[in-house]
């Protein structure tokens, strides 16, 4: 199990963009990180927040998809800033369910989403988690962490995850759902465990389409994949 | 009551056509009646003014005005058709008249008729008398008594003859006249020329005598005598010298009328005493028979009352009635009456004859009504047909129109009944809309409604999922406002408030969730993906599944020993599964099984989940599956919209089956089953 430091002191404090159009929403996320230790910039809407990224670009950006008179400006927002850097961590913000799915293929290049459910100390968490990655990936590699089941190799540190050697490009959330499952092969995971594990708040049919999706990039890998195998009423297990 | 019903008794008012029918040839007859009185009035009154220039053709004897008195022994001559034979019987003379009393009875009664016949003229007495008194031979009448008819004539020259009858036996005689011999003695001598025949009855005698019409001018008196007494009646030339006048049709007449006349009418002239002068023609239709062979079943109904019509009444020699009394008076008149003999109409119209200023006699006029009769029938049985045709017509146009109209209106309740189907789908196409007329204008008016219907239903389907979007942003805001509030180092009491507060949203999330769910099943259904896969297998974990999760109720699951394959998205089904189950659990009673069946039915898999909670109300089993549609009453603190079993039909649509809720046959609880269709 990961463990899950509620914050983390940086040597350096990192910056921060939220990018979101609910006042109060807006400052109350800001409120929280900044307590977390990280100096938080705000913006309204894209055109102030891409005007401020090109003078200086933050350490991670949290984005809400739908700004102002922009249904899906903050889908443009993340492709604009993706193109400035291809490292910046962005996580997006969402008030609807089916706007998961459009965000969740990662096809835009954001590194998690959230809805707008999640509590602050969740939140705080998954940027932390964030941050984590990063480092992590900037250190030479410690094995200590990392997690085999077959052709499944999880590196908990990183929370990079590779099958046959090739990274399947997981978002936190997702990546965590597999470090669940695949920590106790056979058992079965419930959907409440597997948010509790994901550090999220979501419903069944979420998890359902998380699954299905993770299914997919594995397979898109390895086109006999089923690892990840469904029990009805219960919830899903690992099978090697 | 059907439209059709109450467009039929409408239609009965077509039954007026008849009756008008029938009005209108009331009135029809009624003027004919009218036109036939005017016309025969008029016929009347042209013989009559015809008649009153020439009364030397009318009368016998034109200036004699004195009336006909009995008392006087006046005589009114009967026209017999053929001669009679001299028998002392008058039955052959065949006149319907009774002879009449002879005047100035003393003691005596006898009767006499007269009539004449070719150039005789005829005389029938009959007397009572039961002692016949012979005639003594050589007997003369005013020495001895016998049994004694006098007969006195006044010849046409002026001259007046005495003569008697009397006889010595009954049979044929002769009359005898007085003749003076040479002798200076008078003597009874035989007239040949004057035969008679003397009947002897149980009552008296008859005697009936034959007289030469040249013998007779315009008078005779008769007497008769009995030999045995004192009896003795009748008046002589002496008594009465303005007596003894005869009244007798005035020959030529008959045929001088019968030029005046058409077919079918019967002319009589009368003189002021309403005696007969001469007649001419038959009223007697050949429309009797006709009639009784057109007889139709509706005359009754349309022709006129005539039963309070007088009677017409007959007498050999004279007329009667109104209309001869009117025009004696002076006034014309005609009259319907009805036929002595059978009851047929008859009009009469009678005029007077004005000659020099005094009424003199009348012209009588007599028509079958028959004919009327014939012409309005014809004229009626036409209508009567047509209009009975007409409505006939009407009815069956009536009829098929309400028929049309009741189906039309049948098929837009039909469409209006069945418009909201039992899984909540609104149809928004009515029959008839297209039709321009009053039905198709409330099938559009349906289809109006019907239409706002379904967007309000859409707005409460969609309402949810838009609540749930909509409140989820403020809510998050209080959320995220406690968790700072929470870091920011509360006292413990303020944390308390805290706690609460957080409780609530936390309910809220669940609320709001519970409303979202259908929108996301909606959601994932669009893009769920179909794989075969083995329904008994996710049964089996399934309920392994539930029994873990629901650890106070009892599962049982009957599925066939083999897979059962069906082509669909697990992921769905299951949650159908779960939505059926939860529902189960909550109104299972905590000792209750909640049975879960599988079974091959008919190219289905038939999936069924019953519990033994308490039944579903009739009312509410099509209803069930509707979005939103809540009837339970908070038996636990999770919030309840509705849409558990509206997913469950969702899903199973979306698999191509469906979805119905029912009692067990038992009665013991709810059966909710689905149909899914085999691969």
């Amino acid at each position: 199990m990961v463990a899950m430091p509620s914050a983390i002191i940086p040597s350096m404090k990192k910056l921060i963009a939220v990018v979101e159009d609910e006042p109060a929403l807006r400052e109350n996320y800001a409120a929280a990180l900044a307590r977390h230790g990280y100096s938080v910039k705000t913006y309204a809407n894209r055109k102030t927040a891409m005007q401020a990224f090109q003078n200086h670009l933050p350490d991670l950006a949290i984005i809400d998809i739908s700004l102002e008179d922009e249904a899906e400006g903050g889908f443009d927002l993340c492709r604009d800033l993706r193109a400035m850097s291809a490292e910046l961590p962005i996580i997006f913000l969402t008030a609807r369910d089916s706007e998961l799915d459009a965000v969740s293929g990662l096809r835009l290049g954001a590194d998690d989403f959230l809805t707008k459910d999640v509590s602050l100390p969740h939140l705080a968490a998954r940027v932390a988690a964030l941050f984590r990655r990063i480092d992590a990936l900037r250190r030479p590699d410690n094995a200590a962490e990392i997690v085999r089941r077959g052709a499944l190799s999880i590196d908990g540190e990183k929370m990079q995850t590779t099958w046959d050697g090739k990274p399947v490009t997981l978002s936190l959330t997702e990546f965590w759902i597999v470090h669940a499952l695949a920590r106790n092969p056979g058992h079965v995971k419930n959907r409440q465990q597997l948010m509790d594990a994901a550090n999220v708040v979501l419903d069944d049919n979420t998890i359902t389409s998380h699954i299905k999706r993770m299914r997919r990039k594995f397979q898109q890998i390895d086109p006999k994949f089923d690892a990840i195998q469904t029990v009805y009423g219960m919830g899903y297990r690992w099978v090697e | 009551m059907s439209i059709r019903l109450q467009l039929l008794i409408v239609a009965l008012t077509t039954l007026v056509l008849p009756w008008a029918g029938c009005q209108y040839a009331r009135e029809l007859e009624t003027a004919l009646r009218d036109s036939q009185e005017s016309a025969l009035l008029a016929s009347a009154g042209t013989i009559a003014n015809a008649l009153s220039a020439q009364p030397q053709l009318v009368f016998r004897d034109p200036d004699d005005t004195a009336p006909f008195a009995a008392a006087r022994g006046d005589w009114y001559v009967f026209a017999l058709s053929s001669q009679p034979l001299l028998d002392g019987y008058r039955d052959d003379w065949g006149i319907a008249a009774a002879p009449l009393p002879l005047p100035a009875a003393s003691g005596y009664s006898a009767r006499a008729q007269v009539a004449s016949a070719d150039r005789y003229l005829y005389l029938y007495v009959e007397v009572d008398d039961t002692h016949f008194d012979p005639e003594p031979s050589n007997a003369h009448p005013e020495r001895d008594r016998f049994d004694r008819i006098d007969l006195t004539l006044q010849h046409p020259d002026g001259t007046r003859e005495f003569y008697f009858f009397a006889t010595g036996a009954p049979g044929m005689i002769a009359a005898q006249s007085i003749v003076n011999g040479g002798d200076g003695q008078d003597r009874a001598v035989e007239e040949p020329r004057i035969q008679a025949f003397w009947l002897q009855t149980a009552a008296g005698y008859h005697l009936e005598a034959r007289i030469p019409a040249s013998f007779v001018g315009s008078r005779l008196w008769i007497e008769a005598f009995d030999g045995s007494g004192n009896g003795k009646i009748g008046l002589d030339a002496v008594a009465a010298p303005d007596g003894g006048r005869l009244f007798s049709m005035t020959p030529g007449l008959n045929s001088l009328l019968g030029t005046f006349i058409r077919a079918g009418t019967r002319a009589t002239v009368v003189d002021i005493n309403a005696l007969k002068l001469g007649t001419a023609g038959n009223f007697v239709a050949d429309g009797a028979a006709a009639s009784e062979q057109g007889e139709s079943w509706y005359r009754h109904l349309i022709s006129v009352d005539t039963s309070s019509f007088p009677l017409q009444s007959f007498a050999p020699d004279r007329l009667e009635g109104n209309s001869v009394r009117a025009a004696l008076a002076g006034q014309p008149h005609a009259e319907w009456v009805r036929g002595a003999a059978n009851q047929e109409l008859l009009l009469t119209a009678a005029a007077p004859m004005v000659i020099g200023g005094t009424t003199r006699g009348a012209v009588f006029l007599e028509q079958a009504g028959d004919q009327l009769l014939e012409l309005r029938d014809r004229a009626v049985s036409h209508l009567f047909n047509l209009t009975l045709l007409a409505t006939g017509a009407a009815f069956i146009v009536m009829f098929g129109f309400a028929t049309w109209l009741s189906l039309r209106i049948a098929r837009l309740r039909d469409a209006a009944d069945s418009a909201v189907s039992s899984d909540g789908k609104i149809r928004l196409d009515m029959p008839e809309s297209a039709s321009a007329d009053e039905i198709g204008a409330l099938a559009r008016g349906f289809e109006r409604l019907l239409a706002r219907l379904n967007e309000h239903t859409q707005y409460l389907r969609t309402l949810g999922g838009k609540l749930s979007h909509e409140l989820r942003t403020p809510l998050t805001i209080v959320r995220s406002s406690l968790d700072n509030l929470e870091s920011e180092g509360l006292r413990d009491e303020q944390r308390h408030f805290v706690t609460r507060a957080r409780d609530g949203t936390q309910r809220l999330q669940s609320i709001l969730s519970a409303l979202g769910a259908a929108a996301r099943v909606e959601e994932s259904i669009k893009q769920a993906e179909f794989v075969n896969f083995d329904l008994c297998e996710l049964l089996r974990a399934a309920i392994a599944g539930y029994r873990d999760g629901f650890p106070h109720s009892n599962f049982a699951l009957e599925t066939p020993a083999d897979p059962c394959f069906i082509r669909g998205a697990p992921d769905l089904v299951a949650q159908l599964l779960d939505k059926l189950v939860e529902n189960a659990v909550d109104f299972c009673p905590p000792a209750g099984t909640i049975t879960v069946r599988l079974d091959r039915a008919q190219g289905n898999y038939l999936l069924a989940v019953s519990n033994d909670g308490p039944p579903i109300p009739p009312a509410l089993h099509g209803r069930l599956f509707e979005s939103l549609f809540e009837q339970r009453q908070g038996r636990d603190d999770k919030p309840h919209f509705g849409l558990g079993l509206y997913i469950v039909r969702l899903v199973a649509e979306f698999h191509g089956g469906s979805a119905v809720a029912d009692n067990r046959a038992d009665g013991g609880g709810a059966l909710f089953t689905i149909t899914l269709p085999l691969i």
